[in-house]
């Protein structure tokens, strides 16, 4: 279930909010650099000392806000009574004062949209390197107090879009890697940046957009190149305003040449236009939306919180808001994944041991936890590949999260595992948990229950192998890594997406709960279709996410009016498909054969759901460029005929002639012998030879598959026959009329005698009169045929005779063996 | 060293063999004919007779002379159509009844196009002294051929429906005989199904037939849609696959194959558990509520495989897949393509082979007679 429906559903249901108003400017991209509280050696009071909390949401405020940022490196440094910056949020003489004074700051119905927050992402004043990780982190503090209220809640304020028609734009879909080589990757980025943004370099630093791969450079660029506005480029903006490593010592000039080069590259790659046939609904980019992220999730005993939404740099920062926070430092080859998460190839992400300690101190305080992660293992053939781990090296551990093939394990250090957390729990392996694919899964502890491991929501692990014990063995002075073990030897290969950790055992509601909130930032996003059906403000509603680095997800259509009065009825509407950048996407349209009619009196929470289904559409030019919007085969009375791609035209190719001719294969092989001599299959002697030959003979008919380890089955095969023709006292009279086996072999085979075994094999298994045969005389004479045209010398039974063998019928086997093993019989 | 000398005269007579391949008059012709139609060479009086029809212009019927050997029915059909009944696409299987089903209908001329539908089975002529047949284990038809049964006398034709108990309108040609089901139901998620009878009778990998621009709303849950959080591969790769078998697989949701009792198992109007397997790898995925199948290969560059504009594209359940796949073109024109492999022991090479296969498979939809394409196949090939 979607996890802003479930919202909806819960405390929430009944309060959505439809606002049509104008758009608000989001304020987003570019925006000021980040600057660091500088610290002001001042020490934070030691306690609060005035009047107490009038209410219980001061307290609940005094507690879960005041308290964080009161201290002289947050805001206390300059928001407070002594230093008389305003707004006094943080004042120390009446937290009652102060709480009216951030109420106006806050927004406990949407924490996310508060002032505080929004000051924060801006730059200001952020106690991190990282703007963002601030804002987060103020946020959960503003989670927090709303969360205690007993009035709150959220809802979901949907703003209608400013209105737009799908815009012409250049897209990469038309773009040529070779003109970017030309014109931006070789004379700039190669030139002045492969120092670091190259695989090759020393100092090797994603994205690598001058890596001399052409491929792969021009991959990294696309997000930084803004194709439409060349100087709105991330490329010119990091010269121009941040004076990112300039050439020459010369911002100005750098910026310029670059933007020259990305605009010549964007004059190669033609525009797309709408096609006017389209029936097509308002446009709008993801950025656009109303956020539907953030929120929901239990957080009650969160204690460390891993969002990665930094998206550069080489730090992961825990937004928990619970001090100290264990940032993580990045090593090795990690990439920041798209729609906020860290992809591991190589490295791992750790923190310090002092700042780990938090979760032994708040662990050991309540003797239950749980891990819980949002991963996407790469792979699923990595074994002892640790995901999560708070641990010393190979042997010493606290508790550690890891994947061995299809399972998850989890080890625990307790009174009833040793120190390295063995035995470990593990998902059953026949049941293949663990898939290469986005996967919610939680580890829990706790004295009563034990380990417990949950994947996407569902407990999957069976009971714990061991008894629960304490957690009094455990160390402080262990570090948290996630990727690796903390000694490089436990590489993990995927995408972490959150990493949360909580000091209780959480429940299965919990979980679920966390489960079905998901992952990554996620937007409502309004298409109008009011001027195509007639109706004042009716919009298609759908859920965006990015997906991954390369996708987004639709999800959750709903038909709706953002004004009450409007109620149509009854308009059709047959084949959505989603539009990225003037033109329809190539792939993934999950709507195109919906065939719905949309109606006011289905409307829900949200209004009209149209679909359970999902569509991922390819990400062109990254989430601040895309610019999306639907199209539809049939919307009111309006269509739009499509025509269809033609049938593939299979052009065959010649093949290299093949020879015409083959050898036969095993089934042949025994029925041609069986033929030939007259002897039955199921001969028992016959049939226990052919059954353990029967895989060393030939298994195709092509000739050049034949190996001489066949010709040895074949050779085999053929004296189990005439073995079993000569023998045979009926069948060797028949066979060979007239031929004295009772004979020793020098009177038997003396002169014509010998004619008699001969000839009847000659004709009998190659055939009379023939032509594509071996040649008769050959043959014969090689076999040692009495009246030869010319005297063979050394024929077959010449030789056979002459060394004295005293076994007239043996002879005859060996003769009748080698035309019936020979290609005689074996090609056909 | 006796070994060794026979070895030496067998080479010997292969090459001497390489020398004489010349030119094949119609005695040679009949006898590559019966080579490569019974596997083993004709008696002399079989040969005259069929050299006096190849002599007489009348080729075809030295044809079926030959297939009145039974080495045509245990020896050449049987390792035709063995590799079809199973993952490996193993010749080396023991007979089943997908296999004895298909030579019977080869046998009986019956109409090839019902292969995916009929509710057809052939086991063992009564008489015999077999073990009956079971639906739960293959004993019958391994006894068969442990005692050498000549399968050109020994089959006779019966029903799925009385002998492995799905209701008539259940059964699909050799995809519900027990072999199919054992290899292709077990376990998974049955589009195994689908695409060993793709392989098999339409001669066609899903490499070959990939359209990523076709509507994925079919698409299972329980494919990522960003495998290893790359979604590049699913837009490009699985997308393409998937997005046309899904719909049609979805014909099986009611049969599976269960080991415990060994036999195919049916359950009307329940989807089997298998469909839903792993079905929050993408809970937006479509999730199979019955067993009703549609082509969306009639669309898009597809429509090459040659769909029957009579029939309506859609359906529920296997038969009416079956009937929807065999009545392709490319149904028709892989049997033939097959048999000109098994008989000219080579695949159609140029513009006449192709003009070849392309008279024959028209002759074949005329009746869907195999025998007939067997002839056709040998006399082409029977040299000149």
């Amino acid at each position: 279930m979607n996890a802003a429906i479930d919202r909806l559903k819960g405390r929430t249901a009944r309060r959505v909010l439809l606002v049509a108003a104008a758009a608000v400017a989001a304020g987003c991209g570019g925006g000021a650099g980040t600057t660091e509280n500088p610290g002001t050696g001042v020490t934070p009071p030691s306690g609060y000392d005035g009047p107490p909390p009038a209410t219980d949401d001061v307290q609940s405020f005094k507690l879960n806000l005041w308290d964080n940022v009161e201290a002289s490196n947050r805001c206390g440094g300059c928001h407070t009574d002594g230093v008389g910056q305003l707004p006094l949020f943080a004042r120390h003489d009446d937290i009652n004062l102060a709480y009216e004074a951030a109420n106006t700051l806050v927004d406990l119905t949407q924490p996310s949209a508060s002032t505080l927050v929004a000051k924060l992402a801006s730059g200001h004043n952020c106690w991190l390197s990282d703007a963002q990780a601030c804002a987060d982190i103020m946020t959960t503090w503003i989670e927090a107090w709303a969360g205690a209220q007993a009035t709150g809640g959220r809802q979901i304020v949907l703003k209608a879009p400013v209105e737009k028609d799908p815009g012409t734009s250049r897209n990469y879909a038309n773009a040529s890697a070779a003109n970017f080589a030309a014109l931006v990757h070789g004379p700039i980025l190669a030139e002045y940046c492969s120092g670091c943004h190259s695989s090759q370099s020393a100092t090797s630093q994603q994205p690598y957009f001058a890596d001399p791969d052409i491929a792969v450079a021009f991959g990294a660029a696309q997000a930084k190149m803004d194709l439409d506005s060349p100087a709105d480029s991330r490329f010119v903006l990091k010269l121009a305003a941040e004076s990112h490593n300039c050439w020459d010592n010369d911002c100005a000039t750098a910026a310029a040449e670059m933007q020259a080069a990305i605009q010549a590259f964007a004059d190669t790659v033609p525009l797309t236009s709408i096609d006017p046939a389209l029936v097509n609904s308002k446009a709008l980019t993801l950025l656009e939306g109303t956020i539907a992220s953030g929120g929901n999730r239990y957080e009650g005993a969160q204690i460390a919180l891993w969002e990665f939404k930094t998206g550069q740099g080489t730090t992961a920062f825990d937004t928990s808001g619970v001090d100290p926070a264990i940032d993580l430092a990045l090593s090795g080859d990690i990439e920041w994944f798209g729609g906020w998460g860290i992809t591991i190839n190589d490295g791992k992400a750790q923190g310090t041991t002092t700042a780990s300690r938090k979760l032994y101190d708040l662990i050991r305080a309540t003797g239950e936890y749980s891990i819980e992660a949002w991963v996407i293992p790469a792979n699923v053939t990595q074994e002892m590949a640790r995901i999560v781990s708070y641990s010393a090296g190979q042997d010493a551990r606290n508790f550690t999260l890891q994947q061995t093939l299809y399972d998850y394990d989890f080890r625990h250090r307790s009174t009833t595992t040793d120190l390295d957390g063995n035995p470990a729990l593990s998902t059953p392996s026949a049941d293949e948990v663990l898939q290469a694919t986005l996967q919610h899964v939680v580890a829990t502890y706790s004295p009563v229950d034990g380990r417990k491991i949950y994947v996407n929501g569902a407990l999957v692990s069976e009971a714990d192998p061991v008894a629960t014990g304490s957690l009094v063995d455990w160390q402080d002075t262990f570090a948290l890594a996630l990727g690796n073990e903390v000694d490089g030897q436990g590489l993990w290969q995927g995408t972490l997406r959150l990493v949360a950790i909580h000091n209780r055992a959480l429940t299965p509601e919990q979980i679920a709960q966390n489960f079905n909130v998901g992952v990554g930032e996620k937007f409502y996003l309004l298409f109008g279709i009011s001027d195509v059906i007639g109706v004042p403000s009716a919009y298609i509603l759908f859920e965006v996410a990015q997906f991954d680095s390369y996708s987004y997800v639709f999800t959750n259509p709903h038909f709706l009016t953002l004004d009450a009065t409007q109620q149509p009825e009854g308009i059709p509407l047959k084949g959505l498909r989603i539009g990225v950048n003037g033109a329809e996407a190539g792939v993934g349209q999950a709507y195109a054969n919906l065939d719905v009619t949309l109606s006011a009196s289905a409307f829900g929470e949200l209004g009209q759901p149209l679909s359970p289904l999902g569509a991922v559409i390819p990400l062109e030019k990254g989430p601040e460029g895309d610019e999306f919007f639907l199209t539809f085969d049939r919307l009111g009375h309006e269509t739009y005929v499509r025509t269809e791609a033609p049938p593939l035209t299979v052009t065959p190719a010649d093949l290299p002639q093949a020879p015409r001719f083959g050898v036969r294969t095993f089934d042949e092989i025994n029925a041609t012998m069986a033929a030939l001599t007259g002897v039955d299959p199921e001969q028992p002697d016959v049939d226990a030879t052919f059954q353990n030959l029967r895989q060393s003979l030939p298994a195709v008919e092509a000739p050049n598959a034949f190996l001489s380890s066949h010709q040895v089955a074949v050779a085999q095969l053929a004296i189990e026959y005439c073995n079993a023709l000569v023998e045979d006292p009926g069948l060797s009279a028949s066979y060979f009329p007239g031929f004295d086996f009772s004979a020793p072999p020098a009177t038997a085979y003396a002169g014509s005698n010998r004619d008699l075994v001969i000839q009847p094999l000659l004709d009998g298994m190659m055939g009379i009169d023939i032509q594509t045969q071996p040649l008769y005389p050959d043959l014969r004479d090689e076999l040692g045929y009495a009246v030869p045209d010319g005297t063979r010398p050394d024929n077959l039974v010449d030789r056979l005779v002459a060394g004295g063998n005293a076994d007239t019928r043996g002879i005859a086997k060996g003769v009748c063996a080698a035309v019936l093993g020979s290609a005689v019989t074996v090609f056909q | 060293m006796a070994h060794r000398r026979w070895t030496t005269a067998a080479l010997a007579a292969v090459l001497a063999l390489a020398a004489a391949a010349a030119g094949a008059g119609p005695r040679e012709q009949a006898k590559r004919i019966h080579d490569r139609l019974a596997g083993v060479p004709p008696t002399e009086a079989v040969l005259a007779d069929m050299e006096a029809d190849v002599a007489g212009g009348n080729a075809i019927a030295a044809a079926y002379t030959a297939m009145a050997d039974p080495a045509f029915y245990n020896v050449t059909l049987k390792n035709f159509v063995a590799p079809w009944t199973n993952r490996a696409q193993s010749v080396f299987v023991p007979l089943n009844d997908y296999i004895a089903t298909v030579i019977g209908m080869i046998r009986d001329d019956v109409a090839f196009n019902t292969l995916l539908s009929a509710d057809l089975l052939y086991v063992g002529a009564p008489g015999l002294a077999l073990p009956a047949y079971s639906a739960s284990n293959n004993d019958h038809y391994e006894q068969m051929e442990a005692r050498g049964v000549d399968l050109m006398t020994g089959l006779q034709a019966t029903t799925q429906s009385s002998l492995i108990g799905l209701p008539p309108g259940a059964t699909a040609g050799i995809m519900t005989t027990r072999a199919a089901a054992e290899a292709f139901f077990i376990a998974g998620t049955n589009r195994a199904m689908f695409r060993f009878t793709l392989l098999n009778h339409l001669c066609n990998d899903l490499e070959q037939v990939m359209d990523t621009s076709l509507p994925p709303d079919r698409i299972r849950q329980d494919v990522s849609r960003s495998p290893g959080g790359d979604s590049r591969l699913f837009l490009n790769n699985c997308i393409g696959c998937h997005s046309g078998m899904d719909p049609m697989a979805q014909a099986f949701a009611y049969y599976n194959f269960e080991e415990t009792t060994g036999r195919i198992e049916y359950t009307p109007g329940e989807v089997q558990e298998k469909y839903f397997h792993n079905d929050a790898n993408f809970p937006f995925g479509y999730r199979t509520p019955d067993d009703h199948w549609d082509n969306y290969w009639r669309h898009g560059q597809n429509r090459f495989l040659g769909w029957d504009p009579g029939l309506p594209g859609s359906g529920a359940g296997a038969k009416s897949l079956g009937e929807e796949l065999a009545a392709s073109d490319a149904f028709a024109s892989c049997q033939v393509k097959k048999v000109f492999r098994a008989v000219c022991l080579r695949s159609p090479e140029d513009a006449a082979d192709r003009a070849q296969v392309a008279t024959m498979t028209a002759s074949l939809k005329n009746g869907y007679r195999m025998k007939q394409t067997f002839a056709e196949a040998a006399v082409y090939c029977m040299g000149q």
